[in-house]
């Protein structure tokens, strides 16, 4: 497939792999985060870190939208679902992720009426062919599916669809980076970028990485040639003292993003005070909430959410993990008590996440020869 | 969704599909009998590739 297969030539793959290594000062130490999941993804189905030199270091960012849901937001979604009468929609894996007590697939084994849907588009749908029901969406993601959420309501809004409610727990990237930067445990050198975000957003937003923290920030796309030569952008920079936002992946994002899409998402949506962050804690104006346009149409006013706060499990270091602080292997639980089938973290539900890409493409066994 | 280790609620995740036929209402089908919302992107027509997230297509990609 065009814009696929050249971007994983094994071939130029190693002659990047040797640029990099060529480029990098020795006895200096490199340590760069994807912030997206899928780059994490990415990174460990090639094993691209097997590729670097040993002073360069990925740090997995906190890019997966399911990982950084906190475990109070699943048990007010697992309130909504068992109310009389609701159907409850939301994507694949949020059904796995552990609430409190338990996870939606625990909750639809129980008896509520869950159901996975791809698009929010489909829980409209569901919404339409069940005037009788109530029909929720666990509307989750960046900007990148904040559109799709907003497109949906405007249609529910034109059609007035009385009977379609939306659990807004959407996030934007620039906070939770910020905070990361503000984070006293963290030394990083630079980022690689989210790729699709960034469809949306564009370039602009991330500009403040360079000019106020002094870090590079290359948006990358996800083939595995993509993450090579946006570690060589930022590797470049650091080398040649230089400190940019640059665009690898000019391809598919535009410097200025969809002029469009942030039209729309600022039509449905304003930012929330406050929003807590799996691992990262509560971090201001870091999610988005319905506007009071689309009032009728918002879950957390229709019906009463609990607002329970739940602190992660004791044994759980996912924070740690989504900061970089340790490695997923580093983790107490991990492999042992925590893995994909039964998760007790967030970064081990997902695939996307750092536990799950660890786990999945053999990194378990293989760190701990190492160990 | 050929890989068995996707995660499909990535935010991140971009899919490019083919415009199969023009629909009412800013959507279209696209190969995999996938609807999308075609809102964001102008107007599409049969065999246009776009970049969908969650159902909706955020950017045109090059024929």
């Amino acid at each position: 497939m065009k814009f696929v297969d050249e971007f994983r030539d094994a071939e130029l793959g190693r002659v990047l792999a040797t640029e990099i290594a060529a480029t990098v000062e020795p006895g200096r130490r490199y340590k760069v985060m994807e912030v997206c999941g899928g780059h994490t993804h990415t990174i460990y189905k090639y094993g691209i870190d097997d590729l670097l030199p040993e002073n360069v270091e990925f740090v997995h960012g906190p890019g997966c939208p399911v990982c950084v849901i906190p475990m109070g937001r699943v048990d007010d979604g697992i309130a909504l679902a068992r109310q009389d009468g609701v159907i409850f929609t939301c994507f694949g894996d949020m059904m796995r992720v552990p609430g409190g007590c338990e996870s939606l697939l625990d909750a639809k084994a129980g008896g509520a009426d869950v159901r996975m849907v791809y698009s929010p588009l489909d829980a409209l749908r569901i919404a339409r062919e069940n005037p009788d029901r109530e029909v929720v969406f666990f509307a989750i993601g960046f900007e990148t599916t904040a559109p799709s959420t907003a497109l949906t309501l405007l249609r529910a809004k034109a059609e007035s669809v009385p009977n379609f409610f939306v659990f807004c727990n959407h996030v934007t990237i620039v906070p939770p980076l910020r905070a990361l930067l503000d984070s006293p445990d963290l030394r990083l050198d630079g980022f690689i970028g989210p790729g699709h975000v960034s469809t949306v957003v564009g370039g602009r937003p991330f500009e403040f990485v360079p000019a106020e923290y002094g870090r590079p920030f290359v948006i990358s796309g996800f083939e595995p040639l993509d993450l090579l030569q946006s570690l060589h952008a930022v590797l470049r920079q650091l080398v040649e003292g230089r400190c940019e936002v640059e665009n690898q992946y000019t391809r598919v994002v535009p410097y200025d993003g969809n002029p469009a899409a942030l039209k729309v998402l600022e039509q449905v949506f304003e930012p929330r005070p406050t929003f807590e962050w799996r691992g990262l804690g509560s971090i201001p104006d870091s999610a988005l909430k319905l506007t009071d346009a689309f009032a009728d149409f918002d879950a957390e006013l229709r019906y009463d959410v609990p607002g329970v706060r739940v602190a992660d499990p004791k044994a759980c270091q996912c924070g740690e993990v989504l900061k970089g602080v340790i490695k997923p292997w580093e983790c107490k639980v991990f492999g042992t008590a925590c893995t994909p089938e039964r998760p007790i973290g967030t970064c081990m539900v997902s695939s996307e996440g750092a536990c799950a890409a660890y786990y999945n493409f053999g990194r378990f066994a293989r760190e701990r020869e190492v160990v | 969704m050929s890989d068995p280790f996707h995660c499909t609620t990535c935010s991140d995740e971009g899919v490019p599909m083919v415009v199969v036929e023009v629909r009412p209402q800013g959507t279209a089908l696209c190969e995999g009998d996938v609807e999308v919302m075609t809102d964001l992107v102008g107007p599409v027509e049969a065999g246009d590739r776009l970049l969908v997230h969650a159902g909706v297509a955020l950017q045109r990609l090059e024929p």
